[in-house]
């Protein structure tokens, strides 16, 4: 890979995270607290590196010279103007992000409306523990709580909590 | 009589003790209980088990578990039924020494493929529970509900004219409850759970506090209490949990991990190791793992005389010794599949051609299961599902009554896992999100009819937070009748890698069981209607093998069974030597040395998960084996 040119601010595992917070809707800081000893970001970066070279890197091109721009702007050039390339990958970055497991964009592609689940591997033990969708229902991923005997029968923390921006 | 196991000199050699009271065959739930009462008793114990080792953590199974794509009850345990790890390319069981039926072999493509599905379903249903090979057996992965059985379940035929009675009372066995609910730990409070005629001794309490109910359990309470499903009041009630509502026998709290199947990742639920492990600290128990029976020898005077064995050191890998073992008395404690198969295999030359402990001619006959029906549904408000215990509450007033000499009775389990079990979430739901599916229904609901969305960002997590946090499903184990006609017997085509028959499965629901089911699916449709929610259980696809037809007011419809997990009925107890295979106390009506264990001796599966059952009535063999040894 050719070393990008320098980007005095911000780098690109940043922009990966803030790329992220915007197609996941969970916020940066959720993603990549500033105390991350399981530095799920760096795996994700680099697993969709590995498996995308190029289109991830356009994927974070994108992303960064389009920065300042709304939100929704920014998604619609992602997952709608840059073609079927860019938009499967990121929905593939959403996926690992949400469950712990790399569905590769060409069998995103492929999938029907209805269609059996396109195969998926589990990036690793760490990142399912990490994965967001259990979150997302103000719960735990199954085999993985930190929650204490009982809480199951109160309401859980707000989604906020779980997710965090001001959503 | 007792002696030193002959072994081929090829193997390296366990380190087994030169004499035993008892040999035991498989080290799931019922041999664990029996082993450390005669281990503490100051018998010698050999136990013989087909698969691995008790691990000293269960490490390597939670990395397995978490590295799964899919998630099935059978997937942290060895062998691996994926080849490689964590793909879904199935292990072929004619490559294991002791391969084991799995819940991915029931689709239409594999469940009668001998290269995929370890048992040889001959139909015309897919018999779709599964067992483990291991020690510690089925229980590894059970849910932890420790239900007894009410009084009529053991007297079927007295109270309603249907199949028969079993040999013993709810009096004769309540004392044996008592002890289970005790070894299991069981948490529960007694003033819940006397109820269609379950009695406690007077004095007796659970030993643990109950575990509190989910917020899925208030949502279907609240909605049922006062309601009738076809004149039976619905009742909640807490579910009583092989589970630590506090600390017991040093094992943690539960944490609500939501994964009691496949495996509590904290040991909160009991499984049989924790027993297993008790009677090896006895000192008077041997474990001989990778160690398969492959026929038990009866001598002139119909005694068994001898187990034989074949062992292994690697599951893929050859034989790599062969021996055998006596003892003054034998258990076949391998569940109710491997059970008759041993038997089976047991022709000693020809002089027991029907196989072991068979003169009834009923062995391996009247298989049965808790068909489940499943069906799911939105509540109006958040239920917070995916949190808690998989079960903390059922419905369990609609277990027994006089429509029970019409239709299956059933108990209702309420899930605390979303939509898991129904449909796989909360993958498919998220894919569908993002992907722009709609396997789940939910993108959009019906009966909008629009394409499905791609979403990011806030409306995404928006979508499946109101999605998720809604669902909820319900299960109803169906009381299967014992029918002669649904039995195990030997493949005579296929083999494992020992060179041993794999069992051969003959399955069908008959018309009292799908009377019951149909009513199941009716029940469903009654409390989603009670509770406002809007269903989403889907109908089977033509080629599922576990649809079934059935009739529902008179009109035909189609449904789709799944397996509880709970196989039972293959070598029934009874008082008639030619109708059942043991005696009330599980010894053998033709073997008076050996004695056979576990749910494979149920007369009627009734409508509990039938652990605790099995677990009491191995207390009960346990206390008739150490009267025949003093």
């Amino acid at each position: 890979m050719s070393t990008p040119a320098p980007t005095p601010i911000v780098t690109p595992l940043q922009t990966f995270v803030d790329l992220s917070a915007l197609l996941t809707g969970i916020a940066a800081g959720n993603l990549a607290p500033s105390v991350d000893p399981k530095n799920i970001k760096q795996v994700y970066f680099n697993y969709a590196q590995q498996q995308a070279g190029a289109t991830f890197d356009n994927l974070l091109k994108i992303y960064r010279e389009n920065s300042t721009q709304p939100a929704g702007k920014i998604a619609s050039l992602i997952l709608d103007q840059s073609g079927p390339d860019i938009r499967f990958l990121a929905r593939s970055v959403m996926l690992m992000w949400y469950l712990g497991s790399w569905y590769a964009p060409a069998d995103l592609a492929k999938a029907g409306t209805d269609t059996p689940p396109p195969n998926s591997v589990v990036i690793s033990s760490a990142a399912y523990t990490q994965g967001w969708a259990w979150n997302v229902a103000q719960a735990h991923p199954m085999g993985f709580s930190n929650f204490q005997f009982g809480y199951w029968a109160s309401n859980p923390p707000t989604l906020i909590d779980f997710v965090g921006g001001n959503s | 009589m007792s002696a030193t196991p002959s072994r081929s000199p090829t193997s390296p050699s366990p380190s087994a003790p030169a004499q035993y009271d008892v040999v035991i065959v498989g080290a799931g739930v019922s041999a664990a209980m029996i082993a450390k009462q005669l281990g503490l008793a100051g018998k010698k114990v050999l136990i013989l088990e087909a698969g691995a080792r008790i691990p000293s953590n269960n490490n390597d199974f939670m990395e397995r578990f978490y590295k799964a794509v899919a998630k099935v009850p059978e997937v942290p345990y060895t062998p691996d039924i994926f080849t490689p790890s964590g793909s879904l390319s199935l292990t072929d069981p004619t490559t294991l020494n002791a391969g084991r039926p799995n819940t991915m072999t029931l689709d239409h493509s594999s469940w009668q493929d001998p290269s995929k599905a370890y048992m040889i379903q001959q139909g015309p249903l897919p018999f779709s529970s599964t067992y483990e090979r291991i020690a510690g057996g089925t229980m590894r992965h059970w849910l932890g509900t420790s239900l007894r059985n009410v009084p009529n379940d053991f007297k079927m035929y007295s109270a309603y004219g249907k199949f028969v009675d079993w040999p013993l009372s709810y009096d004769d066995i309540e004392p044996w409850y008592e002890k289970a609910e005790w070894e299991i730990g069981v948490s529960a409070d007694k003033s819940t759970q006397a109820y269609l005629g379950i009695t406690f001794g007077s004095n007796y309490q659970y030993p643990m506090k109950p575990i509190p109910p989910s917020l899925v359990d208030d949502a279907v309470t609240k909605a049922v209490t006062g309601q009738n499903f076809e004149g039976i009041p619905l009742v909640v009630t807490e579910t009583p949990a092989g589970r630590n509502s506090q600390p017991y026998q040093n094992r943690r709290v539960c944490a609500g991990n939501t994964n009691c199947i496949p495996i509590c990742p904290i040991q909160a639920k009991y499984d049989p190791s924790v027993t297993l492990n008790a009677a090896l600290d006895t000192g008077n128990v041997t474990l001989m793992v990778q160690t398969v029976a492959n026929e038990i020898i009866v001598d002139k005077n119909g005694l068994v005389s001898q187990i034989n064995y074949i062992q292994y050191e690697d599951n893929l890998g050859p034989a790599t010794a062969r021996g055998s073992v006596s003892a003054k008395r034998y258990v076949l404690a391998s569940h109710a599949v491997e059970t008759p198969k041993l038997c089976f295999m047991s022709t000693n030359g020809g002089k027991t051609p029907n196989g072991v402990a068979n003169s009834s001619g009923q062995m391996g006959k009247n298989l049965m299961d808790h068909p489940l029906y499943l069906a799911w549904a939105l509540a109006p408000q958040p239920v917070y599902g995916f949190r808690g215990p998989l079960a903390t509450s059922g419905i369990e007033s609609t277990r027994d009554g006089e429509f029970r000499k019409d239709r299956a009775a059933f108990r209702i389990e309420i899930g605390n896992e979303g939509w898991n079990f129904s449909i796989g979430d909360p993958w498919t739901t998220t894919l569908d999100f993002i992907n722009g599916m709609n396997v789940s229904q939910l993108n959009p609901q019906p009966p909008a009819t629009s394409a499905p969305q791609a979403l990011w960002g806030p409306d995404l997590v928006k979508a499946m937070n109101d999605g998720l946090s809604r669902q909820f499903r319900l299960g109803f184990l169906v009381e299967q009748s014992p029918e002669e006609s649904n039995y195990v017997t030997l493949s005579k085509t296929e083999y494992d890698h020992l060179g041993l028959p794999r069992p051969q499965i003959v399955y069908d629901l008959s018309p009292y069981t799908r009377a019951g089911f149909a009513a199941a699916k009716q029940a469903a449709d009654a409390i989603f209607k009670m509770m406002g929610a809007t269903q989403f259980t889907t109908s089977p696809a033509a080629n599922d093998p576990s649809g079934f037809d059935v009739i529902i007011d008179g009109k035909p419809d189609r449904l789709k069974f799944f397996g509880a997990g709970h196989i039972v009925g293959t070598y029934r107890m009874g008082d008639d030597p030619t109708t059942s295979v043991v005696d009330a106390n599980q010894r053998s009506w033709d073997h008076k040395n050996l004695f056979l264990v576990g749910s494979g001796t149920f007369c009627t599966v009734a409508t509990a998960n039938p652990t605790l059952t099995i677990a009491a009535l191995a207390l009960r063999a346990a206390q008739t084996v150490l009267e025949d040894l003093s």
